[in-house]
């Protein structure tokens, strides 16, 4: 605060009373509209922040239970009881988040954080991948709507105990679903999951291809599940459908598709790496023909640092 | 039999979604033509007021008057049509062309134009986002429903432009003798940094434009030490 500041005249300037501090924003006829601006602007940020967050501890849960689903070795009807509890673990954690963030995406919220919320991409990858290792399908978008809804909703379900605990009624309990707040889920999510999804798939091709010497199919859990008459039939009249089917009407669905508008880039890129993954499992649907049939029956790669793989298949 | 990898019922219904959403850009796009159309019509009348002297404000402006009513019967018809679908799902296509619409009505009324019959041409007046909505006969800031709105970071944006052009007005003013803008536009121009001072901001472009508004400040600044230098400010107007 040393020297003083001098008027055009050069005179130098009085100050007149104590300066209230430096920082103390100097109010004037606009100040109170920019601080009602200020508080709303502050609860779109803060909502917006506490929105990535979450969307990136649901990224993270729903990537570990991809990887779980990576040492499923083939397609059977019911997950192994292992990776099964695993997984429900991990939905468990995913269904509270998802409780937390449902009531900041309602309305028009929806789409104003739509980029904050890749999270459901990922969520959607790991639930289409679960449901493709158990069905040897492809789960729709009105099939899987409901199935984050319910998660969003038994997230919340504790929390609603308690707020019917200290109301008066606790019998309201049936009546408090519907009303509770729910994470929809868009087209594109949905698009861009099962873009994913194909990446996940090659991958899975490719290991148990690699660790059990056959195709992943329906048909080959079916032997080993015990669908033995529907099995035996299949063998009559035409191969099981393998995973090379599977990729290739993944890859012409996308192919068919027009390109959505929304982002066209990503969708390019997207599109791209499919192509890549159908290519794999191509080629290894190839080899399994060429090389195969040159391999005696049940024989497998001798991995002995690999994991259960080959036990289960020498017996 | 098993089911096939595929319902085939599901390509149907992604495609309709997709080609849908196609439509509704393409019609998004021909309302946004015309509403650029208008607003770069307003932005150029706008840009007279550079050598136009202010006693004939008043001509210029209603001309500018008439440029802003055909902005604000395009934006009646965006907001119609984008009404129907989420808001914020297509509202990066015209959020700059809505800003730069914003931008010349809150230009326009400063420098006296729809002035209300009290305060016929008085030069100075800031409208408010309210105000902005109201003359669009838009709401605005909506969180309630998911309707066409004008939006906060939409009105400060189009706000710092007329920042941006008041400083370039200072030293025209100047030129064209009329001194006691140049002063006034300093005061406004500062009062307004000091408002932004006050908001929060993040690292997005809000972020980005309102930390430009110190050039157009320092610009002005210079304009009025010019002048005080000289002892040209016009003592009664202060």
């Amino acid at each position: 605060m040393s020297g003083f500041k001098r008027d055009w005249n050069g005179n130098a300037k009085k100050r007149d009373g104590p300066r209230p501090p430096p920082k103390q924003a100097v109010r004037n006829a606009y100040t109170p509209m920019f601080e009602n601006l200020r508080n709303e602007l502050d609860e779109h940020y803060d909502r917006r922040e506490r929105i990535v967050k979450a969307s990136r501890d649901i990224t993270a849960l729903s990537k570990k239970i991809i990887f779980s689903l990576q040492r499923v070795r083939k397609i059977e009807n019911q997950l192994p009881a292992n990776i099964q509890a695993e997984v429900d673990a991990r939905l468990a954690e995913i269904a509270k988040l998802l409780a937390a963030l449902a009531p900041e995406v309602q309305g028009i919220n929806r789409y104003r954080y739509a980029r904050s919320l890749l999270c459901l991409e990922e969520l959607v990858e790991a639930l289409t991948f679960a449901h493709y290792l158990r069905t040897q399908t492809l789960v729709s978008l009105a099939e899987l709507s409901p199935v984050i809804e319910d998660l969003s909703r038994k997230g919340a379900a504790p929390e609603d105990e308690v707020m019917a605990d200290a109301g008066v009624d606790t019998a309201g309990n049936a009546e408090k679903p519907a009303e509770t707040p729910t994470v929809s889920l868009t087209q594109d999510d949905y698009l861009y999951g099962v873009f994913d999804l194909t990446g996940e798939m090659m991958r899975f091709a490719t290991t148990s291809t690699a660790l059990t010497g056959t195709m992943a199919s329906s048909g080959a859990g079916g032997q080993a599940g015990g669908g033995g008459a529907a099995a035996a039939d299949d063998d009559d009249d035409e191969q099981p459908r393998t995973i090379v089917q599977d990729m290739h009407e993944l890859g012409t669905l996308f192919e068919m598709l027009p390109v959505a508008a929304g982002n066209r880039f990503a969708w390019g890129k997207k599109l791209e790496v499919a192509r890549q993954s159908v290519q794999k499992v191509e080629r290894l649907g190839y080899d399994r023909i060429i090389r195969g049939s040159e391999r005696p029956k049940g024989w497998v790669p001798d991995l002995s640092a690999a994991d259960q793989g080959p036990g289960d298949e020498l017996e | 039999m098993a089911p096939p990898m595929i319902d085939p019922a599901l390509f149907g219904e992604l495609k309709s979604k997709i080609e849908e959403d196609i439509s509704v850009r393409k019609e998004l796009d021909q309302i946004l033509d015309d509403l650029e159309q208008h607003v770069s019509f307003t932005q150029g009348l706008l840009s007279r007021i550079h050598s136009t002297p202010r006693s004939k404000y008043a001509t210029l402006l209603s001309e500018v008057e008439g440029g802003i009513k055909k902005e604000i019967e395009t934006t009646g018809r965006l907001s119609t049509f984008a009404s129907q679908y989420p808001y914020y799902k297509y509202n990066h296509k015209w959020t700059r062309t809505v800003q730069d619409a914003i931008s010349t009505v809150i230009l326009c009324a400063w420098l006296g134009g729809m002035s209300p019959a009290s305060k016929p041409g008085e030069v100075g007046r800031l409208l408010t986002l309210e105000d902005v909505g109201e003359a669009f006969g838009v709401p605005v800031n909506l969180k309630d429903r998911d309707a066409f709105h004008i939006t906060i970071e939409e009105y400060l944006l189009g706000l710092i432009a007329v920042i941006d052009e008041l400083s370039r007005l200072a030293i025209n003013s100047v030129t064209l003798g009329d001194n006691a803008m140049a002063v006034q536009i300093s005061g406004f121009i500062k009062d307004l940094h000091a408002g932004f001072q006050v908001l929060n901001l993040k690292n997005d472009i809000l972020r980005k434009r309102v930390d430009s508004i110190k050039y157009a400040v320092k610009k002005v600044e210079d304009v009025v030490y010019d002048l005080s230098l000289r002892n040209l400010i016009p003592q009664e107007s202060q």
